[in-house]
């Protein structure tokens, strides 16, 4: 079903959405070469049956009173779709969750990774009519690790040396490094590094995407109009988006079985029958995002890597997916960047193994284990997964107690300071995601993995241009993620993402970044 | 009767009917309605504050100490929640610089006394503060939410009671019939479902499934209210008038029982006054004061249970503009909100005080 439903989507998408289309195309290709990332822009011809105009109500799950549109600082998925749709990065994932470039024309390396050159396209218009410069990106740079208020993405930028950051001439800027670092694409491509014009304003925010700002209202909804000046040629297609914020996944599917809205995300399998019961679609997508069970591994028990071993053995994947997501998503192998080139696809897959995870335990010395998972409704389904894994646990003869909070005392002070306990991650390239996750010192180290050998593999990593050579090492990290010597994470499957949309409504399409909505693609998206 | 006269209210509270008419001294002379004394002849007749006065003056004291007692509580609570609005608001993004830097933003390096006091300081000058979570002045955002509450509330609370007394009074007058014994049964297996399955049951059926009607969701234009879209007032109200029929329709049903069985009623139906004029002239007004207290109870119900329906309906109400405030730790828009809700419990618990008592002659005379 999950197949037929991405292909479905897969065909859609070839005949209405050009634009998209071509991006899967290309992305595979663009990844190969980061060294020297460009691509013409897409400007295949619109499709012929795409039809101009309308309003589009979308429903979308989540968002609360402290909603921002601040493109370098959102947090919930809603506050997301508000940001994609107003602003462009100036490199974005394509569906296949590859990094291709979007506002800029060139993000060029020197051969020693020390220093970058980032061009952006010309003539593009903000939403005020000024043309995007060098000036602007250098803004934006500056913004996102201005250190009174570092945004959320100045973590991964700690390699650059932005302070020295200069401009080259009206569209080109050259950013050197404290230290060499390649993956700047896949930084760039992740989430947080919109571009704004100099002197961005909150309150009347600017940018260069698709929609214009009109209004916005925090926890309850905003209303943008088309940006008739967009620079992808023809997009987008509706007048006019509102999108509302939805707490509850009932209320969304009435919305949308109601007529009132066009467009609802993030629905759990349950959702699927009503929806389809009552004439509307659903888009099933195999994202990259995951929800992870994360182990410490400076403190007893999980200190012993035979401990988090035998809890990667006690775990039936399968079972989990079908328990949480009736089946849809991808099982895990305890490795993540499930989408990324470098990503090894020859690990085999890890099955459950009673036996084996017993005569670890008792190996370890921990033959009764008693633990405690502190779990919490941080992002679909990880309480029941945990739920889950208690039951299977029993089985090997651990018992797993489940400390089940409230999300804000998840995030509380004790967030990653948990001795076992879960957490969400939006797929990120994986580079990317070692960078955050699971170097020593990285920002949300929740297992508090510290491996000097893994370390110096990412220096050697992000300090070499050669595809192959970088390839090669992450294989060799990945390694040491999947035998559990570097890595607390068990990562038992990567979620699906369950969207709904209304039988007048063309163009959605899958994104296996996992963002929902095909990444918001709200622009290729049309009414009959 | 003691010395406190809402010592008597609570009596009749207590549903219990108001003795006789027949015997009362007003009746003797039919047309000289029960008059309410200006409180200045009260007192030169009988001594002291007319009881009504009192009421107010004492129950609006009360009232003034229950609320600051309600902000103290409140705050204390949203102190002892764990962690603050910074780690709500950053959530999984939070990292060490980046919670301290909002946290200096917000101000929450300050004791909570000084926050509290803050708060308080501005209230008398009504001065509200600003919100945590997006910076907006706190009336700014719950204002409008407030206003679409007042509105839900109200329509399905006079919507629900009218209905709920008039069924009450027909299935009393009809008591043990067909119509009264389905009623009854209906009534409770309505009374034992909860509110926000109602609210599903009636968009199946008048939005998504069986009829496409009104809206399954109240999607508001921010900046527009409730009545300026009355369409997407229909299934929320219809949901919550459902819900509240039963309770009244119980209540009046007991009381307009217990006073047509009541010797006066007798005495009337024995003098031949025709079955109506009985109901209307001398069970009702005498079922009256337990029916408003029920009413009150109704509208206090729906104040503080909208919170599910407006859920089901993503109605922009004070309800989810509660839920909201807590997730994100915005203690000025809790403490607001709360402190509203309070207000409103004791108004209507005066108010209902005060047409109970206006409705029993015999209680406005001291002993």
């Amino acid at each position: 079903m999950t197949e037929r439903e991405f292909e479905l989507s897969r065909r859609d998408l070839l005949r209405y959405a050009a634009q998209g289309a071509a991006l899967v195309g290309t992305g595979g290709l663009l990844a190969t070469d980061r060294r020297r990332v460009t691509r013409s822009s897409a400007t295949a011809a619109m499709a012929p049956r795409a039809k101009r105009g309308g309003t589009l109500q979308a429903g979308l799950s989540g968002g609360s009173s402290s909603d921002t549109l601040d493109p370098q600082n959102w947090v919930n998925l809603v506050d997301g779709a508000r940001v994609y749709s107003l602003f462009n990065p100036l490199v974005d994932f394509d569906l296949a969750a590859h990094p291709v470039l979007s506002l800029a024309d060139e993000l060029e390396a020197s051969s020693d990774a020390m220093k970058w050159t980032i061009r952006v396209k010309p003539d593009i218009e903000f939403h005020n009519g000024k043309t995007l410069s060098a000036d602007d990106v250098l803004f934006t740079f500056q913004r996102i690790v201005n250190p009174k208020t570092p945004a959320l993405g100045a973590i991964s930028l700690k390699a650059l040396d932005i302070a020295h950051a200069k401009k080259l001439d009206k569209y080109t800027i050259q950013i050197p490094c404290f230290t060499p670092f390649s993956p700047l694409a896949d930084i760039l491509a992740s989430y947080d590094f919109f571009v704004l014009p100099v002197g961005f304003d909150l309150k009347n925010p600017v940018g260069t995407g698709p929609f214009k700002y009109e209004s916005f209202t925090a926890g309850q909804q905003s209303t943008f109009v088309r940006n008739e000046n967009y620079w992808e040629s023809g997009l987008p297609y509706i007048d006019k988006l509102v999108i509302s914020d939805f707490p509850d996944e009932v209320s969304q599917v009435n919305g949308l079985n109601g007529g009132t809205l066009d467009v609802i995300d993030l629905l759990s399998a349950d959702s699927i029958a009503p929806v389809r019961s009552g004439g509307n679609n659903v888009i099933i997508t195999k994202g990259g995002g995951y929800t992870p069970f994360t182990m410490r591994v400076d403190q007893p028990p999980f200190d012993d890597v035979r401990v988090r071993q035998a809890f990667r053995l006690i775990c039936d994947r399968d079972a989990m997916l079908r328990t949480v997501f009736s089946g849809y998503g991808t099982i895990g192998k305890d490795v993540f960047g499930l989408w990324d080139a470098v990503y090894d696809t020859k690990l085999a897959q890890r099955v459950q193994d009673i036996d084996q995870a017993k005569s670890l335990l008792k190996k370890a010395g921990h033959s009764n284990l008693t633990v405690t998972l502190v779990t919490s409704a941080i992002g679909s389904g990880t309480v029941q997964v945990a739920q889950v894994l208690k039951q299977q646990a029993a089985a090997a003869g651990v018992t797993v107690n489940l400390k089940e909070v409230t999300s804000s005392e998840f995030f509380g002070p004790n967030y990653l300071s948990w001795t076992f306990a879960q957490d969400y991650w939006n797929y990120y390239p994986y580079f990317s995601n070692v960078l955050q996750g699971t170097l020593a010192g990285a920002p949300f180290n929740e297992c508090h993995t510290n491996n000097a050998a893994y370390t110096s593999l990412y220096k050697q990593a992000v300090a070499t241009l050669d595809e192959t050579k970088r390839a090669n090492i992450a294989h060799e990290m990945q390694e040491m993620e999947y035998s559990g010597v570097a890595s607390g994470y068990i990562i038992p499957y990567f979620n699906p993402v369950i969207d709904g949309y209304s039988s007048h409504v063309h163009g959605v399409v899958s994104s296996k970044t996992g963002l929902p909505l095909g990444a918001y693609g709200f622009k290729n998206m049309w009414l009959s | 009767m003691g010395d406190h006269p809402h010592a008597g209210l609570r009596r009749v509270a207590e549903s219990r009917p108001v003795a006789s008419r027949v015997g009362d001294p007003a009746d003797g002379e039919r047309k000289a309605k029960p008059r309410i004394a200006r409180a200045g002849e009260w007192r030169r007749d009988y001594g002291r504050a007319h009881p009504i006065v009192s009421l107010v003056a004492g129950r609006t004291g009360q009232g003034i100490i229950t609320l600051f007692l309600v902000s103290l509580v409140v705050f204390a609570a949203t102190q002892l929640l764990p962690g603050n609005a910074a780690r709500a608001i950053l959530g999984f993004s939070a990292t060490p610089q980046r919670i301290h830097a909002l946290e200096l933003e917000l101000g929450l390096y300050r004791g909570w006394w000084a926050q509290y006091w803050g708060w308080l300081s501005g209230l008398p000058v009504g001065r509200l503060g600003t919100s945590l979570a997006n910076s907006e002045p706190v009336w700014r955002l719950a204002a409008p939410r407030l206003l679409n509450s007042a509105v839900l509330v109200a329509v399905s609370g006079f919507g629900g009671c009218v209905l709920g007394i008039a069924l009450g009074a027909v299935a009393a007058l009809r008591h043990g019939s067909l119509l009264d014994n389905s009623m009854t049964v209906g009534a409770l297996a309505v009374l034992a479902v909860p509110e926000f399955v109602i609210a599903i049951a009636v968009v199946i059926l008048f939005s998504t499934v069986v009829f496409h009607l009104f809206p399954g969701v109240s999607l508001l234009t921010p900046g527009e209210n409730i009545l300026q879209a009355p369409r997407l007032l229909v299934l929320p109200a219809l949901s919550l008038v459902i819900v509240t029929i039963p309770y009244v329709y119980r209540m009046a049903r007991a009381a307009t029982l217990e006073a047509l069985e009541s010797p006066y009623v007798e005495m009337a139906r024995l003098k031949g006054v025709p079955r109506w004029r009985v109901l209307v002239q001398h069970a009702l007004p005498n079922a009256l004061p337990p029916t408003i207290q029920v009413v009150g109870l109704t509208f206090l119900r729906l104040a503080g249970g909208i919170v599910l329906v407006e859920e089901v309906f993503d109605f922009p109400g004070i309800g989810q503009g509660l839920v909201n405030a807590v997730t994100d730790r915005d203690i000025p828009v809790i403490q607001f909100i709360v402190i509203a809700l309070a207000a409103f419990y004791v108004v209507v618990n005066i108010t209902t005080d005060v047409l109970a008592l206006l409705c029993s002659p015999r209680r406005r005379i001291p002993a």
